[in-house]
């Protein structure tokens, strides 16, 4: 088996000596045809992409055996695809584009042979099977490198999505509102409680108006982390103002045995906004 | 003056301030707590400003020294108010506790 490896891959180094420079051609057209029309790859970065990829190619080749994944000319041709791969979808490329370019690449090694007469069937078949399984690994690893930036952008959108799902406003100083809209789940409450915890500090607010309005349901989960955020409030010294609990909520909320004797609630955001003000013996009146 | 791990200062108008620091040993803080209520007599205090600005986390015994350090205050008609609690010490604190603390809190001595 060794020894058919090492004789597929210096006929292959042979095979790229003497059509280096027209497979370079062959894959620089095609990756202007895929890449450059969409803006995705400028032409210089689409020449960049078919030098760097022979050079690398040959290197990997170069070694005593480059089925061997874990070798470093072999990584460094993972890590080359996956860093085109992220370029590529960053810059709004599809990545079946650069699938059908990869395969089209290893067309271009296969078809080059074909015209070689010297090359033997059983040496072609071994150089194939060689070609093959360098170029599925570097699929695989273009294809974990593509799926850990989907997952990466989801986690990011996720993120921004909680953060302006409960935007922190200061009303006024030494006021903060919150309004929070949704479910209150446990990762959501942490995230808030060390927003708020943070902005309490920074702003030094005296008050916080937590608004409960978009709060639909509320079961005990929800109701102990409504309870856990107001008493982390009140432990930094601010008073926390628990406003918009709706009839079902508060009705749910008495079912459960939660107690707000300790908390201050109002009926609505503007009451409780009157209320902090009043805290801070602040007046607010129409203008004569 | 420096009573084994705390600092107590007067700060006017009957309030104290008192600054833990890393000396305090908070397996033995008997001798302490009879200390800063003697000095709250001697001073005729009816308030303790208590800082936290150098305690990021509150566990089960540093709040157990703090609410009997409070109910202590309270036996000698002093209010105790902790002050300048850090956001990851009440995030902490808010997480295990199941009612409310028997010391007041506040933003700063200037907020109460």
């Amino acid at each position: 088996m060794l020894k058919n490896v090492t004789q597929a891959k210096n006929s292959l180094i042979e095979q790229l000596k003497l059509q280096v420079g027209h497979i370079s051609n062959r894959i620089e057209a095609q990756g202007q045809a895929v890449f450059g029309e969409g803006n995705v790859l400028s032409t210089d970065e689409i020449t960049d992409l078919s030098v760097q990829f022979l050079e690398l190619m040959v290197m990997l080749l170069d070694t005593e055996n480059p089925l061997d994944s874990q070798q470093p000319a072999f990584r460094a041709l993972k890590t080359f695809f996956g860093n085109i791969s992220k370029q590529i979808v960053a810059r709004g490329g599809r990545m079946e584009d650069f699938v059908r370019y990869m395969q089209f690449l290893q067309r271009c090694f296969i078809e080059s042979l074909g015209q070689d007469e010297k090359v033997a069937p059983e040496e072609m078949r071994a150089i194939l099977l060689l070609l093959s399984s360098v170029f599925n690994e570097l699929l695989l690893a273009v294809f974990q490198t593509y799926l850990e930036e989907k997952e990466r952008t989801i986690e990011a959108q996720q993120r921004e999505l909680r953060e302006t799902s409960t935007p922190i406003t200061e009303i006024w100083d030494g006021v903060l509102t919150l309004p929070i809209i949704g479910t209150l789940d446990s990762s959501r409450t942490l995230l808030i409680m060390e927003a708020l915890l943070n902005r309490i500090a920074q702003e030094r607010a005296s008050a916080v108006v937590m608004d409960v309005t978009g709060v639909h349901t509320v079961d005990s989960q929800v109701s102990h982390h409504m309870i856990q955020m107001v008493r982390a409030i009140q432990l930094m010294g601010a008073t926390a103002i628990l406003t918009g609990i709706r009839p079902e909520i508060a009705r749910a909320m008495t079912s459960l045995n939660i107690d707000l004797g300790n908390v201050t609630t109002r009926a609505t955001l503007s009451d409780g906004l009157k209320e902090a003000f009043r805290l801070l013996g602040v007046h607010v009146s129409r203008a004569a | 003056m420096n009573l084994g791990g705390i600092h107590l200062t007067r700060v006017g108008g009957g309030a104290m301030l008192a600054e833990p620091s890393r000396a305090l040993d908070l397996s033995d803080t008997a001798f302490v707590l009879e200390a800063i209520l003697a000095q709250l007599h001697k001073h005729r205090a009816d308030r303790l400003y208590y800082d936290l600005a150098d305690v990021p986390v509150i566990d089960t015994v540093h709040y157990a020294w703090l609410e009997s350090l409070a109910r202590a205050c309270r036996a000698i008609n002093v209010r105790m108010i902790c002050i300048h609690m850090q956001p990851t010490a009440a995030f902490g604190l808010a997480t295990f506790l199941q009612d409310p603390p028997s010391f007041d809190t506040a933003l700063d001595m200037e907020a109460r």
